[in-house]
């Protein structure tokens, strides 16, 4: 593990019973990356960003986040996780969810705060009950929640299902002003399209990593015009049939 | 109205509830529990209860009858039964039985006892009761005057009389028997409602912040706040002890309103110190708040919650020591009763409401209840599951 590698996993294995749904993950991902998990719904993607936070004990492997190897409880002071659903108080208001977050990572910085609640546009809503909020609103909170403390890894799992393609946009300009800051983002999603944004991709099937690469390299190394048929090209395949 | 329709929305709901096998389960085993436990307390045989007996009858001699002594012919009747263990006492030994709790009860029959029962045609049963168990006084003084009653009618047609005596004045009937009590703890103007009141309280006081922290504990994993809270370097104790604080501070609100209503609006008797009160209610509260998270551990929905409100409320009050003193209890159930915190919270208030007592005295069943709270928040630790569903 290099001084800039943010999270590493070896041979890392979690099992359900006969289900493996993580089954030989190996991943290093460096600081200030936008590193995409990629596959489709039950590949094993979010079991994988539970796996890398301590929610869930692996069967085999080992993991190390921030140079500290998991389950490590302090360290998660300097992670933000973004959980599928939007994972909110409804009677507590905009700024008062993301303050209790921040506050339990360790964070009491209310101008940090107010940042956090400005960078997804809810100045206006900060005083607003959640319950009373919309859809697209609710992941906005969401996502300031995950970064009110201003961590140095974000795990998002699938932020932008179920949100508009315009919203979608606008988070995907959230994602990259906060790389732009050093912050390391891993975001899981079943989308390809999301999949081009990002600057290095896991492709993730039945527990295992296909293929790892630039979206341009994954491309290239299949032959085809888009990440989708790469994707199913890789799948077919069984591995990923060339050099990582 | 479309017959059908109705059919395959109740196959649907039937198909739901046979699917979550823990509902199902307390569908059928809840209420055998509760029937089967209330059962064996009602069908089971009356304890054996000591009472002392001091017995200072001179009695009398009559030429007709030959000697009477009635206050050993009471005693002789009341040791014909099961019910009660008699025990001879001297007269200054009484308040100290009572007090030990040796006895539930004295009868005292002074030297005149018999020659006042010939001179007044009534007599007159110095009953002194310890007092903390209502129902169990009450059943002392039926007995000690079914006794009284059944002796008198066994004298009749014996020839007994006394020259000299007079027969009862013409007017109002008189019953030969009545019963003189006096109380070493409560008393006369303390009523069932009195007796009760300190359970009552305690229940109350545990029971609404247990449905409180059951369901907004299980809110909390429902919602996916959990997920998020523990991917935080929130320990699992903190967030117990977080919601402990959180939730205990309205049960300290509604342990102070059940208190003011209880006292000055209800208005019942008590003795003691009313912030030694509050601090027992204040801890079954405490015990309620982590009771209910620990229960949330074990429900998947409100609904199963619900369904555990029997399962938690029925043996507190049957085995809890409310209505059957737990050393009356079948043996096999006394160890169950102990596990029940309101036990010791109903013992800490009668202490404290009925005989006075303060914290010098009560400290045992305190301290027991605090450390049920403190096994309680441990125990919620460790049954939130580390693997967050």
């Amino acid at each position: 593990m290099t001084s800039d590698t943010v999270l590493e996993t070896i041979a890392l294995q979690k099992h359900f019973g006969k289900i493996h749904a993580v089954d030989g993950v190996d991943l290093s991902i460096k600081s200030g990356e936008i590193y995409g998990l990629i596959g489709p719904n039950g590949s094993g993607k979010t079991t994988l960003i539970r796996l890398c936070l301590g929610l869930l004990i692996p069967t085999n492997g080992t993991i190390r986040l921030l140079g500290k190897s998991i389950p490590d409880k302090a360290i998660l002071s300097k992670v933000g996780y973004m959980t599928q659903a939007s994972a909110l108080y409804e009677e507590l208001t905009v700024r008062e969810n993301v303050a209790f977050f921040a506050e339990m990572c360790g964070s009491h910085e209310s101008a940090w705060i107010d940042e956090a609640v400005a960078l997804v546009d809810l100045q206006d809503r900060a005083s607003s009950l959640v319950r009373t909020l919309s859809g697209g609103m609710r992941q906005r909170t969401s996502l300031a929640c995950s970064l009110a403390h201003r961590p140095r890894l974000l795990l998002l799992d699938e932020p932008t299902v179920g949100i508009d393609p315009q919203l979608r946009a606008t988070f995907w300009s959230y994602f990259r002003s906060l790389s732009d800051t050093g912050v390391t983002l891993i975001i899981s999603s079943h989308v390809m399209d999301e999949a081009e944004r990002c600057n290095r991709l896991g492709f993730m099937r039945e527990g295992k990593v296909l293929a790892e690469g630039s979206p341009v390299e994954l491309r290239k190394r299949k032959g085809t015009n888009t990440l989708e048929e790469a994707f199913l090209k890789f799948a077919e395949d069984g591995d990923e049939g060339g050099p990582r | 109205m479309n017959t059908r329709r109705i059919l395959i929305l109740a196959g649907r709901v039937m198909r739901q509830v046979l699917r979550d096998r823990r509902t199902v389960a307390l569908i059928v085993f809840a209420p055998i529990i509760i029937l089967t436990l209330g059962a064996i307390l009602f069908r089971s045989e009356p304890p054996v209860v000591s009472i002392g007996v001091v017995n200072e009858d001179q009695g009398i001699t009559s030429p007709l009858a030959g000697s009477v002594n009635l206050g050993q012919r009471i005693v002789d009747e009341l040791a014909t039964g099961d019910s009660l263990r008699l025990v001879t006492l001297n007269p200054e030994e009484v308040d100290a039985s009572l007090q030990d709790g040796n006895v539930k009860a004295v009868i005292v029959f002074p030297e005149d006892f018999t020659t006042s029962f010939i001179t007044n045609h009534q007599v007159t049963l110095d009953l002194r009761l310890e007092g903390s168990e209502p129902t169990r006084s009450m059943s002392i003084t039926v007995y000690t005057t079914q006794a009284a009653m059944k002796t008198l009618a066994g004298l009749a047609g014996t020839g007994f009389s006394i020259p000299g005596s007079s027969p009862p004045a013409q007017g109002e009937p008189v019953l030969p028997v009545s019963v003189q009590a006096t109380y070493l703890y409560g008393g006369e103007e303390f009523d069932t409602m009195d007796y009760i009141a300190p359970v009552y309280i305690a229940l109350l006081g545990m029971f609404f912040v247990f449905l409180l922290a059951c369901v907004a504990f299980l809110r909390e994993r429902s919602q996916g706040t959990m997920e998020r809270l523990t991917a935080t370097p929130a320990s699992r104790f903190e967030i117990v002890l977080g919601y402990m604080l959180g939730l205990g501070l309205f049960g300290l609100i509604q342990v102070a309103v059940i208190l003011f209503f209880t006292v000055w609006v209800i208005g019942i008797h008590y003795h003691g110190s009313l912030a030694l009160i509050l601090l027992i209610v204040a801890i079954m509260a405490v015990v309620g708040v982590n009771l209910g998270i620990l229960a949330s551990a074990f429900a998947r929905n409100e609904f199963q919650v619900i369904q555990f409100i029997p399962l938690v409320l029925f043996p507190q009050v049957l085995l809890g020591g409310t209505f059957w003193a737990v050393s009356d209890l079948p043996n096999y159930l006394q160890p169950l009763a102990y596990a029940m915190p309101i036990y010791y919270a109903n013992v800490a208030l009668r202490d404290v409401m009925l005989k006075g007592w303060g914290l010098a005295e009560i400290w045992p069943n305190v301290a027991i209840l605090t450390g049920i709270g403190i096994a309680l928040v441990i125990l919620s630790g460790l049954m939130m599951r580390r693997e967050v569903a």
